[in-house]
C-alpha cells in the first residue's frame, strides 16, 4: 500500500484529466444530493460524499445508445452498414465498492458468458476505475449482506480509503502501479493494513440496525428464492404494491436487460438503438402475434428478485446479482424496493 | 454437423432474397444467398438453430431456420405477425436482409443415430423441424424408424407442400398428414394431431425420441400421448419461441427462470421445460 | 455527458429530473434526488422522457398551406403571413386554444396576446373543465383556487380519501406519496366505481354506482350532522353561512343516498366516523378529463369545511392537475372566467386593472372558450393553438372552414394537419420557463440544448407578432416576462428567477406577506371567512344524471391509463411507453370493453368475444375483455380506445369529456 497525500490528490486527478475524461461523485448545489456525473472541475470531485444517487453504471452502458448505423437504399439495393464509435477513455474515480462490485458483475456478465458483447467491451477498456471506502452508507444499504463493501477487493485500478486528512493506496493493476509511481507516492508501512481495517470496522458498525440483522436472512430469501419456495401471496402483495416504473432496473448497478429499436431519421438512415429495458414491464417478455409467457406482474417481479437473488443467477455473476447498494429501495414508488422483499420473505418464514 | 463458423455477432451480414414463396396464409418462404462469398461458404448451422433477421428500416427479429445444415437451400419461412415481419413480406426478390447468427444450441443429431424418431407438428410447428426431417432423411441410412405426424387446422394450413410430396414419396419414411375437418379432396387422415398419435403408432418407446412443435394446446396433449406411449420426458424435445432483441444472452428479454432460451435453448426436452416454470 | 437538473414535464406532478445531456442531445433521465415532492421516483413516462426529446418526428421549420398542400416557407414569411391576416380579424373573430403544457411564460404572452393585442376574450384551454370547476368551487369556498394543503406532511396523514380516477396511473408518484402515508398508517378511502390500483392499495373502497358521486360526499355530510360531529366553534368563527347549509343538509335524504349510490349505510357511518375523528385529513381528485363533477367537488368542500379541516393545518384538498403546467395555465389567467390572478373576467375594476397594467383598452365582451366558439360564435374566422396534444378534434368541419388556423407546436399531430400555419416550438428540453404543479409549487426549468435553428421559444414569436400588429412588445428573455408575471399575478407577486434558481421550487402565494411562498392555507383573516358553497353560487352540475332506460342497461364509464395518457400523442413517439401500450393492443387490436365477470357469466360471454356497444346515437365493435376490476351493469373502456374507435367516441366527446363521473346508457350484444 501507498500513502496519497491531500496535495497528492490534486495531482492524481490531473494527472488523470490528461489522459481521461472525469467521472465521480459530485454534489449538486440545490438539491443538496450527490450524483455520480461527468466533473467539469477537478474540484466538484467530492470523495467525502455519501454514496451517490445513481450508479456509474451508464457510463459503461449507457440509459440509450446507438449500436449499428446502416442505410438501405431500395432502389439501387445498396447497403452500407456498420458500427460508430467515437468514445473517449474515462476514469471513474471514487468508486462505492458496491458500484465497482456492479461493475464486475456487468464484466462478467456481457464479457464472460459464451458471447462478448461488443458494445459493452468498448465501453469497458477504456475505463480507468478508482474506488473509495465507504464510511458513509445510508439507511438503507445492506452491502455486508450481499459481500460487497464497505471497501473494495477485487477491480479497481486503485483503491483508496480515508485515513485522517490522507488516503491509503491499494494499487489493483498495472494501470494503477505506474500511476501510482509516476506521482512518487510513498510506500506505507506495516501499519497500513491496520489502519484500514479500523476504517472498514468503524464503516461496518455506523451501517443501519436492519442491515447487519437481515445478513442471515438474505441469504434465507436466496434460498427460497431459488427453490421458488415462496407463497403466491406473498409475490400477490408485492405485485399490488409495482406502479411498473421499471425504476428498480434502471438504478440497480447490475441490471442489464435492454431493448433494441430500430429508427429511421430524417436523413435516410437508420440507427439501431440499444435502450435500458426492465422485466417489470408487460410487453418487455410479449410476442408479436398474442402470446405473453409472463403476464401478471407478480410474476414479473418475481423474475427481477430471482435474477437478484437465486443461486443459478449468481452463476452468471460468479456472486449474488445484487450488491446491497439499497437504491432500488429509495427510487421506488411501491416500497418493494429489494430490502423490503427480504423482509417480506421473512415474514413469510417466521409467520410474523 | 457442427457449425464451424464463428457466428456473426454484432454487425449484420448483408443477404440477398433471392426466391419468395407464398407458403399459406400470411406467412411466406424467402430463399437468401449471402453477399460475401466468403460468409455464403463458411455459414453453417445445426438443426434447431435461429438466426437474427434484419428488415432494413424496420428492424430485427428472431426466426428459426428451417434448412438443413447439409445440401439444402438457406431460407426462412416467416408468418406475418407485427411491424417488422410485415415490412419482410413487402420484400421483393433482388432485396436485401441482415442476417446475425447462427444461435441457440439446436437439436441433437449424433446423440440420436441408431433410435427411432417421431416428429410431431402443428400448424407453423413444422418450420422449426423440417431443419431436422431433412437431415435425418439425408442419413437415413443411420436411423430406426422415422415418422412424421403432421396437422394443420385445413389443408390449406399446412405448410412445405412441396416437402411434403417429396415426404410421402421418400421410403422408409412414415408419414401421417391430418386436418381438422373433412375436405372433398382429402385423402389423409381427420381429427387432432393427439388422436393420431394416439391411434397410429406403436414403437418400442425406450430407443425413440420424439420432436414436438406447434401450438400450446396441441402440445400439450400430444405429450400426455407420448407419455402414455412411455416415451420418457427426457427423450421428447421441442423448440421455444421467446421475444428477443440480441441472440447472445445479454438482453434478457427471453429469459424464462433460470434459462435463456437464446444461448441454452431454443431446444428443451420436454423434462426441462416443466422445470422452467413458466408458460409455454 | 453530464446531468442537468429540471422538471419533468408530463404530468402535473412536477417531478425532479436530471437530463443526461451529450452533444447538444439528451441522452438519459435520472430521478432528481431531494426533490420535496418527488424524493427521487420518476413513474414510467418520466423515466422515458428522453426518449421523447430525442426523437426526429418533430416540427423543425414554418410551413404555410398553399392549394391545400403545406409548403415550407422561413420563420419570418409565416410570421409575415399571420400578422397580414391578424391584421383584417377582429376580436370576436378569433379564439385562442392554449396548451397546459407550455411554460407560465409562453402561456402568459399568448393570453396577452389575445387580450390586449387582439382585443379577444376567446381564450381556453381544451378539456379543462374539471380545474375551473375545481378552481371555482374554492373559489366561492373563500379558500385559494388550488390546493389547499401541503403535501409535505402527507406521510404523516390519518385519513386520505380520494376520489375518482386512478391516481397510480395518472399522477403515480402523488399515489406513491398516498401508498407511503398508508404504510405509516394513514387511512386511505378510495371512492372509484372501478377497482383501480389506487383502490387495491387502500384499506377502503367505496364503489359508488357511476354517476352518483356527489351523493356519497352529501350522504357523508349528513351522517356528521345527523350525529353532531360538527366543530361548531370552527363554524361559527370561521364560516359565515353554515345555517343555511344545515337547512340543506335537512333535504339530504340519506335513505335516497344508500339507494342509488349502492353503497350500505354502515360503511357510510364507519368512514365519517374515521374522518370526522382524523387530525391531519387530505382529500385528493383528478381534475382534467378524469376530474369530478361540479357539484361532487363542492360536496367534498363543504365535508371538509364542516369538520373544521381547512385552514388548520397542511390537511386540505388537493385537486391533482393531469398536466404539468395546467394550474399556471389558470394562474395566468387562460380562461374566459378568469383574468391572471384569478381576477373574475367580467368585473370592470379587475379589467381596468389590468388595462393600467398593460397599457392598452381591452375588450369588455365576455368571452368564450374555444369549443363554444367553435359551436356557437359563427362569426368565428381565425383560431391560433398552441400543442394540441389529443388526437381527437372536435368540430373538426367548423375549423376547416376557419380563414386562418395558426399552429404553434413541436410534434405533428392531427391539429397541425388542420393549420395553414405551423410554427414550431421548442421541445421542453430547449426552452427556458417555469411551470406550476399541484401543489402551487412554482419550478423553473434552465435550457438544456439547443433547438433546431428554425425553432425559437414562443414568447419571441409572440414578441415579434405583438410588435408587427402595433403594439411595443420588448420582451428579450423569458426571465423580463416572469417578472412582468409577477406584476400582473398577486400569488406570483415576490417570485423572481434569481429565487426559483436556488430552490426546487416555490409555492404561490409568494407575495409581501409570505416572500418564501406558502405551505397550506391559512384561516381566514379578520373581516373575511369561508363559506359552505351551496348550489346556487356554483354552475349546475355539467351533466346531470343521464336517466336510465330499460333497453340500455349498462352504464359506461371511461377511463386512463399511464401507458394510454394524452391519445399517445406524445408516448407514441417513445419505445418503452409506445412498446407497452402496442402490448395492451396486441391482445385487443380493436380495443375493448371490460365486462365484469358476472355479467360475462350471464351473458355467456367469452374473453376477446366480439360484443356490441349500442347507445341511443351511436355504436361500436370491440372485443369484451371480462375484468374483475368493474361491477355488475357497467362497462368501462380506456380513453385512448378513441384512437381506434372515433366514430362512437366522436359523437359522444363532449360529455365523455366532462368528468369522470358521466356515463353513457348503453347495451351490450354479442357478436361484431
Amino acid at each position: 500500500m501507498y500513502w496519497l497525500e491531500r496535495h497528492q490528490l490534486d495531482n492524481l486527478v490531473k494527472k488523470l484529466t490528461e489522459s481521461y475524461e472525469l467521472f465521480g461523485p459530485r454534489r449538486d448545489e440545490v438539491s443538496g444530493e450527490i450524483i455520480f456525473d461527468r466533473l467539469s472541475h477537478p474540484q466538484q470531485l467530492d470523495l467525502k460524499a455519501p454514496i451517490p444517487y445513481n450508479p456509474p453504471k451508464y457510463i459503461l452502458f449507457p440509459h440509450y445508445e446507438e449500436i449499428l448505423k446502416y442505410r438501405y437504399d431500395r432502389q439501387s439495393k445498396k447497403v452500407v452498414l456498420g458500427r460508430v464509435s467515437h468514445l473517449k477513455p474515462k476514469a471513474l474515480v471514487g468508486l462505492r465498492s458496491c458500484d465497482l462490485t456492479g461493475i464486475l458483475c456487468l464484466d462478467r456478465f456481457f464479457l464472460g458468458q459464451e458471447f462478448v458483447d461488443e458494445v459493452y467491451l468498448e465501453h469497458r477498456k477504456k475505463l480507468f476505475l478508482i474506488s473509495n471506502t465507504c464510511v458513509r452508507p445510508f439507511p438503507q444499504c445492506f452491502c455486508v449482506c450481499t459481500d460487497s463493501g464497505p471497501s473494495a477487493r477485487e477491480g479497481f485500478d486503485l483503491d483508496l480509503t480515508r485515513v485522517g486528512d490522507r488516503y491509503l493506496v491499494e494499487i489493483g493493476s498495472k494501470k494503477g502501479q505506474s500511476l501510482a509511481e509516476e506521482l512518487g507516492l510513498k510506500k506505507a508501512g506495516e501499519e497500513a493494513a491496520e489502519l484500514k481495517k479500523k476504517v472498514v470496522d468503524e464503516s461496518v458498525s455506523s451501517f443501519d440496525a436492519f442491515a447487519l440483522e437481515n445478513k442471515a436472512w438474505i441469504s434465507r430469501a436466496t434460498n427460497r428464492l431459488t427453490t421458488g419456495f415462496i407463497k403466491p401471496e406473498v409475490w400477490e402483495y408485492i405485485g399490488n404494491q409495482c406502479f411498473e416504473c421499471g425504476a428498480c432496473s434502471f438504478v440497480c448497478p447490475t441490471c442489464s436487460c435492454f431493448n433494441v429499436e430500430d429508427v429511421n431519421r430524417l436523413d435516410g438512415a437508420t440507427d439501431r438503438l440499444r435502450t435500458w429495458d426492465s422485466c417489470s414491464f408487460e410487453g418487455y417478455t410479449k410476442m408479436a402475434g398474442d402470446h405473453n409467457p409472463r403476464k401478471p406482474v407478480e410474476d414479473r417481479r418475481n423474475k427481477r428478485f430471482f435474477c437478484k437473488l437465486s443461486y443459478s443467477q449468481s452463476k452468471k455473476y460468479l456472486r449474488p446479482g445484487c450488491v446491497g447498494c439499497g437504491r432500488c429501495a429509495r427510487v421506488c414508488p411501491g416500497d418493494i424496493g429489494l430490502p423490503n422483499v427480504v423482509t417480506y420473505i421473512r415474514r413469510e418464514i417466521t409467520g410474523e | 454437423m457442427e457449425g464451424s463458423l464463428v457466428p456473426i455477432v454484432t454487425v449484420p451480414e448483408v443477404a440477398t432474397v433471392v426466391e419468395i414463396r407464398d407458403e399459406i396464409d400470411e406467412v411466406k418462404t424467402f430463399y437468401f444467398n449471402f453477399d460475401r462469398p466468403e460468409i455464403e461458404q463458411a455459414f453453417k448451422i445445426r438443426s434447431g438453430q435461429f438466426i437474427m433477421c434484419t428488415i432494413f428500416g424496420a428492424g430485427e427479429f428472431a426466426v428459426s431456420l428451417p434448412f438443413s445444415p447439409e445440401n439444402d437451400r438457406k431460407h426462412i419461412s416467416v408468418r406475418r405477425v407485427g411491424k417488422v415481419t410485415a415490412a419482410l413480406h413487402e420484400l421483393q426478390p433482388g432485396d436485401k436482409i441482415g442476417v446475425r447468427g447462427p444461435f441457440g444450441n439446436g437439436f441433437p443429431f449424433e446423440e440420436i443415430k441408431g433410435k427411432n424418431i417421431i416428429y410431431v407438428a402443428g400448424g407453423i410447428g413444422l418450420i422449426p423441424l423440417r431443419s431436422s426431417i431433412v437431415q435425418v432423411l439425408q442419413h437415413r441410412a443411420e436411423f430406426g424408424r422415422v415418422i412424421l405426424v403432421y396437422g394443420a387446422r385445413s389443408s390449406r394450413d399446412l405448410m412445405y407442400k412441396e416437402s411434403i410430396r417429396e415426404w410421402k414419396a421418400t421410403e422408409n419414411f412414415e408419414t401421417y398428414f391430418t386436418i381438422d375437418r373433412p375436405e372433398p379432396d382429402w385423402s389423409g387422415e381427420v381429427g387432432f394431431v393427439n388422436q393420431l398419435v394416439a391411434k397410429k403408432l406403436s414403437l418400442p418407446a425406450d430407443n425413440t425420441v420424439a420432436f414436438v412443435c406447434g401450438p400450446p394446446v396441441m402440445f400439450n396433449s400430444v405429450i400426455k400421448e407420448l407419455k402414455l406411449k412411455g416415451i420418457k420426458e427426457d427423450h421428447i424435445y421441442s423448440t421455444l419461441e421467446r421475444h428477443m432483441k440480441c441472440g447472445l444472452g445479454k438482453c434478457q428479454h427471453c429469459a424464462i427462470g433460470r434459462t435463456l432460451v437464446c444461448v441454452d435453448g431454443p431446444v428443451y426436452t420436454y423434462k426441462q421445460i416443466k422445470t422452467l416454470g413458466e408458460q409455454i | 455527458m453530464s446531468y442537468h437538473r429540471g422538471v419533468c414535464n408530463f404530468c402535473g406532478t412536477g417531478c425532479g429530473h436530471l437530463l443526461q445531456v451529450e452533444e447538444g442531445r439528451v441522452r438519459g433521465v435520472y430521478p432528481l434526488p431531494g426533490h420535496p415532492l418527488s424524493q427521487g421516483r420518476l413513474c414510467v413516462r418520466g423515466w422515458h422522457l428522453h426518449e421523447l426529446l430525442q426523437t426526429e418526428e418533430r416540427i423543425t421549420t414554418a410551413f404555410i398551406r398553399k392549394n391545400g398542400e403545406l409548403q415550407q416557407v422561413s420563420l419570418a414569411q409565416a410570421l409575415d403571413y399571420v400578422t397580414e391576416k391578424l391584421k383584417k380579424i377582429k376580436g370576436e373573430e378569433i379564439a385562442f386554444l392554449a396548451s397546459p403544457r407550455a411554460s407560465n411564460e409562453d402561456n402568459y404572452l399568448f393570453g396577452k396576446l389575445a387580450r390586449a393585442v387582439m382585443k379577444s376574450n376567446n381564450l381556453s384551454l381544451a378539456s379543462d373543465a374539471g380545474q375551473e370547476a375545481s378552481a371555482r368551487v374554492l373559489l366561492s369556498g373563500g379558500s385559494w383556487p388550488a390546493a389547499t394543503g401541503s403535501l409535505a406532511r402527507l406521510k404523516q396523514a390519518d385519513f386520505i380519501l380520494v376520489a375518482g380516477g386512478d391516481l397510480t396511473k395518472q399522477n403515480p408518484i402523488i399515489a406513491s406519496e398516498i401508498h407511503r402515508a398508508r404504510r405509516a398508517g394513514a387511512l386511505v378511502v378510495t371512492v372509484s366505481p372501478r377497482k383501480t390500483q389506487m383502490a387495491r392499495l387502500s384499506q377502503v373502497h367505496l364503489r359508488p354506482a357511476p354517476g352518483t358521486f356527489f351523493l356519497v360526499f352529501e350522504g357523508l355530510t349528513r351522517i356528521l350532522y345527523e350525529e353532531k360531529k360538527i366543530k361548531a366553534d370552527y363554524l361559527e368563527k370561521h364560516t359565515e353561512n353554515f345555517q343555511a347549509f344545515f337547512k340543506k343538509l335537512d333535504q339530504v335524504d340519506l335513505g335516497e343516498v344508500v339507494a342509488r349510490t349502492g353503497l350500505s349505510r354502515e360503511i357510510l357511518t364507519e368512514v365519517a366516523q374515521k374522518f370526522y375523528q382524523s387530525k391531519l385529513t387530505y382529500a385528493f381528485y383528478p381534475t382534467g378529463v378524469q376530474s369530478l363533477g361540479q357539484r361532487t367537488m363542492a360536496a367534498l368542500f363543504n365535508l371538509m369545511l364542516l369538520s373544521g379541516k381547512l385552514g388548520q393545518n397542511e390537511g386540505g384538498i388537493i385537486p391533482v392537475t393531469g398536466i404539468s403546467n395546467l394550474l399556471g395555465s389558470y394562474d395566468l389567467g387562460l380562461s374566459p372566467a378568469f383574468l391572471p390572478g384569478y381576477l373574475v373576467a367580467s368585473e370592470e375594476k379587475n379589467i381596468q386593472k389590468l388595462e393600467e397594467l398593460w397599457q392598452t383598452p381591452l375588450s369588455r365582451k365576455q368571452g368564450q372558450s374555444v369549443s363554444v366558439c367553435l359551436t356557437e360564435n359563427e362569426s368565428l374566422r381565425a383560431l391560433v393553438v398552441v400543442d394540441h396534444d389529443e388526437e381527437i378534434i372536435r368540430n373538426v368541419n367548423r375549423i376547416k372552414e376557419l380563414e386562418l388556423v395558426v399552429y404553434f407546436g413541436a410534434y405533428h399531430n392531427n391539429f397541425a394537419s388542420l393549420a395553414q400555419v405551423i410554427i414550431p416550438r421548442p421541445s421542453y428540453a430547449e426552452a427556458e420557463g417555469t411551470f406550476t404543479n399541484a401543489e402551487r409549487r412554482v419550478q423553473l426549468s434552465r435550457k438544456k440544448v439547443d433547438p433546431p435553428p428554425e425553432v425559437r421559444p414562443l414568447w419571441k414569436n409572440l414578441t415579434e407578432l405583438a410588435r408587427a400588429l402595433g403594439h411595443d412588445w420588448k420582451y428579450q428573455s423569458a426571465e423580463e416576462i416572469f417578472s412582468e408575471i409577477a406584476k400582473v399575478v398577486p400569488q406570483y407577486s415576490k417570485l423572481t428567477y434569481r429565487q426559483l434558481e436556488s430552490h426546487l421550487g416555490i409555492k404561490w402565494p409568494c407575495d409581501e406577506k409570505h416572500p418564501q411562498g406558502t405551505d397550506y392555507l391559512q384561516l381566514p383573516e379578520a373581516g373575511s371567512k369561508f363559506r359552505f358553497v351551496l348550489e346556487e353560487n356554483v354552475r349546475p352540475q355539467a351533466q346531470s344524471i343521464a336517466e336510465e332506460k330499460a333497453n340500455f342497461p349498462f352504464r359506461l364509464t371511461v377511463g386512463r391509463s399511464n401507458y394510454f395518457w394524452h391519445q399517445n400523442s406524445l408516448m407514441k413517439r417513445t419505445f418503452i411507453p409506445k412498446r407497452e401500450y402496442n402490448a395492451l393492443l396486441l391482445l385487443y387490436p380493436k380495443g375493448f370493453v371490460e365486462v365484469s365477470e358476472e355479467d360475462a357469466l350471464r351473458l355467456q360471454l367469452r374473453e376477446k368475444q366480439p360484443v356490441r356497444i349500442v347507445s341511443e346515437s351511436a355504436e361500436m365493435t370491440l372485443a369484451a375483455r371480462i375484468s374483475p376490476d368493474v361491477l355488475p351493469g357497467q362497462l368501462y373502456i380506456p380513453y385512448f380506445i378513441e384512437e381506434m374507435i372515433p366514430e362512437f367516441l366522436l359523437r359522444q366527446a363532449a360529455e365523455l369529456e366532462k368528468n369522470e363521473e358521466f356515463f353513457l346508457p348503453v347495451r351490450l350484444e354479442k357478436g361484431g
